[in-house]
């Protein structure tokens, strides 16, 4: 006879129990496998082959060995391209912050006017978001030409779909008692907007916009690759022509950007929460 | 001050909220309405509000009956009127001072209002204000650091911004400790008295009811089951209406 941890007899299982038990049981062991199906389609789709790495490896060796030393003769130049990533980062966040506030007021469910207003907010927001900055980058290409302009249209677009989709979810969040007793004060709309909404929001909002800053300058870099400018499109060009001690000086301050505005933007964020 | 006359509300799933409810509350009165869980007390304040529209009946604040207005006329119409309810419902991220001088408002549509700025008359006043309910000292806090008693007195100086002639208040002790309550039922009292406020209180508290209303009404079922002056109303009397609920 089995006894519990009382050392009492335990309660025998009804058959329906048991049967249920058994039934979890098989599910469990089902999912498990499904589970490590999809890991292995994964791995076939893929043709990940780890003993080619290993074989190829000399390959990856010789670049890094002939990008050492770093060339910093070539800073002072790189100075500008620098500062064209940045900016294209700033610019298309602002862009997206303006676009995405509105928009983002039409698209919560708390706030919006009326229901096609919602809709239509919806849909513009899913599909900036849906397109992929780079695809938007190659179109404003085609039409403003080559450079930085293009790189900011391109994740300003592209930043009102993520903008906009995070700011109407903080804004559906929020706690409306202090809205609804602003408006019994007699508060009209603009100062219950203004006095109420905007205080209430405001730290999330910048948070989001600083996280959004922080994205948009590595996207900024890739958007380089594609003709829009900035230090991406010095480091294909390097690359190109096979300046390696080029790439590598252009790889350091990559890192140091990326780092920089990352460490900037949370500590920024800590301080508004 | 304040009269509610055949006041009815039937929700759309045809519940009957409220029913041919009368009541009058005078300039300097504290009347504390009592009644179980959806006997349609909240739904009574909510309606005086305008927040729902009633199905029938009128509601006077002064000479003016709320019922037929709408949008910007019951706006003004409504200015006198102030609530406070359950959580004082402030703007966490500001401070103190501001969130009570919120309250003028309504009295001033400018430039300055209308982009997040407040009279500097206000803000003064509004200090006033802060005095009257004890909390001159916390003027500069953020409002999302105060205790529930404080925020509570807070929300009352609001109101006073307001400068309104009726103080409607739902349930305003209802997440308090006992001291707190006791506190914010005296400051209301002497509000009343002080300022010459009718003012209409839901309790369920029957104890703070008995000490410090002028009068106490029951409700059962969206209708008046009494409206006595405290001294009247006897303990079986306030008993049924809860046992009904129970029932």
């Amino acid at each position: 006879m089995s006894l519990d941890i009382a050392g009492r007899p335990a309660p025998r299982l009804s058959g329906a129990d048991g049967w249920r038990r058994g039934l979890t049981t098989a599910l469990h062991c089902v999912l498990a496998l499904l589970g490590l199906a999809v890991v292995v389609q994964a791995l076939i789709v893929v043709e990940a082959r780890p003993q080619d790495l290993i074989t190829g490896i000399h390959g990856m060796a010789d670049i890094i060995w002939r990008a050492m030393p770093p060339d910093f003769s070539k800073l002072p130049a790189a100075a500008w391209p620098t500062l064209q990533t940045l900016d294209i980062a700033l610019f298309g966040t602002m862009v997206g912050i303006v676009i995405a506030v509105p928009l983002a007021l039409l698209a919560a469910a708390n706030m919006t006017p009326s229901r096609y207003a919602y809709y239509a907010a919806r849909a513009i927001i899913g599909f900036t978001r849906a397109v992929p900055d780079l695809v938007w980058a190659l179109l404003f290409v085609t039409a403003v030409g080559l450079g930085p302009f293009p790189g900011g249209l391109a994740l300003g677009v592209h930043s009102v779909g993520m903008l906009g989709r995070l700011f109407a979810e903080t804004i559906e969040q929020m706690d409306m008692a202090p809205i609804h007793a602003l408006e019994l004060t007699g508060a009209r709309r603009i100062q219950v907007f203004s006095h109420g909404i905007i205080p209430t929001l405001l730290p999330s909002l910048l948070g989001i916009s600083l996280y959004r800053l922080d994205e948009n300058i590595r996207s900024s870099l890739v958007l380089g690759f594609v003709g829009a400018g900035g230090i991406g499109f010095q480091l294909l060009t390097a690359m190109n022509l096979f300046q390696y001690q080029e790439v590598s000086l252009l790889l350091i301050i990559i890192f140091v950007i990326v780092l920089g505005a990352e460490r900037l933007s949370a500590a920024l964020r800590e301080r508004l929460a | 001050m304040l009269r509610v006359c055949g006041l009815s509300l039937r929700y759309p799933n045809g519940k009957v909220a409220l029913s041919d409810f009368e009541l009058t509350v005078a300039a300097g009165e504290l009347v504390v309405v009592l009644g179980g869980n959806g006997s349609g007390k909240t739904t009574l304040l909510r309606c005086i509000t305008r927040t729902l529209k009633p199905c029938a009946g009128e509601i006077w604040l002064a000479d003016t009956d709320l019922c037929p207005l709408e949008g910007e006329r019951l706006r003004r119409a409504r200015l006198p009127l102030a609530m406070i309810s359950q959580h004082a419902s402030l703007v966490r991220r500001s401070t103190v001072l501001t969130n009570v001088a919120m309250g003028a408002l309504g009295r001033h549509f400018t430039l300055r209002t209308a982009l997040g700025g407040l009279p500097s008359a206000e803000l003064a006043a509004s200090r006033g204000h802060l005095a009257e309910v004890g909390l001159a000292d916390l003027a500069e806090q953020r409002a999302g650091t105060l205790s529930g008693g404080q925020a509570q007195r807070v929300a009352i100086a609001r109101s006073l911004a307001q400068q309104p002639r009726v103080l409607l208040a739902d349930e305003p002790v209802a997440s308090l400790d006992p001291e707190a309550a006791e506190d914010i039922m005296r400051l209301l009292q002497r509000l009343a008295r002080s300022e010459r406020l009718a003012v209409l209180c839901v309790l369920h508290q029957v104890e703070l009811a008995y000490t410090y209303a002028d009068r106490v009404v029951g409700i059962r079922d969206g209708r008046i089951a009494f409206d006595l002056p405290c001294n009247q109303v006897s303990r079986e009397a306030v008993h049924r209406l809860y046992i009904h609920e129970a029932a």
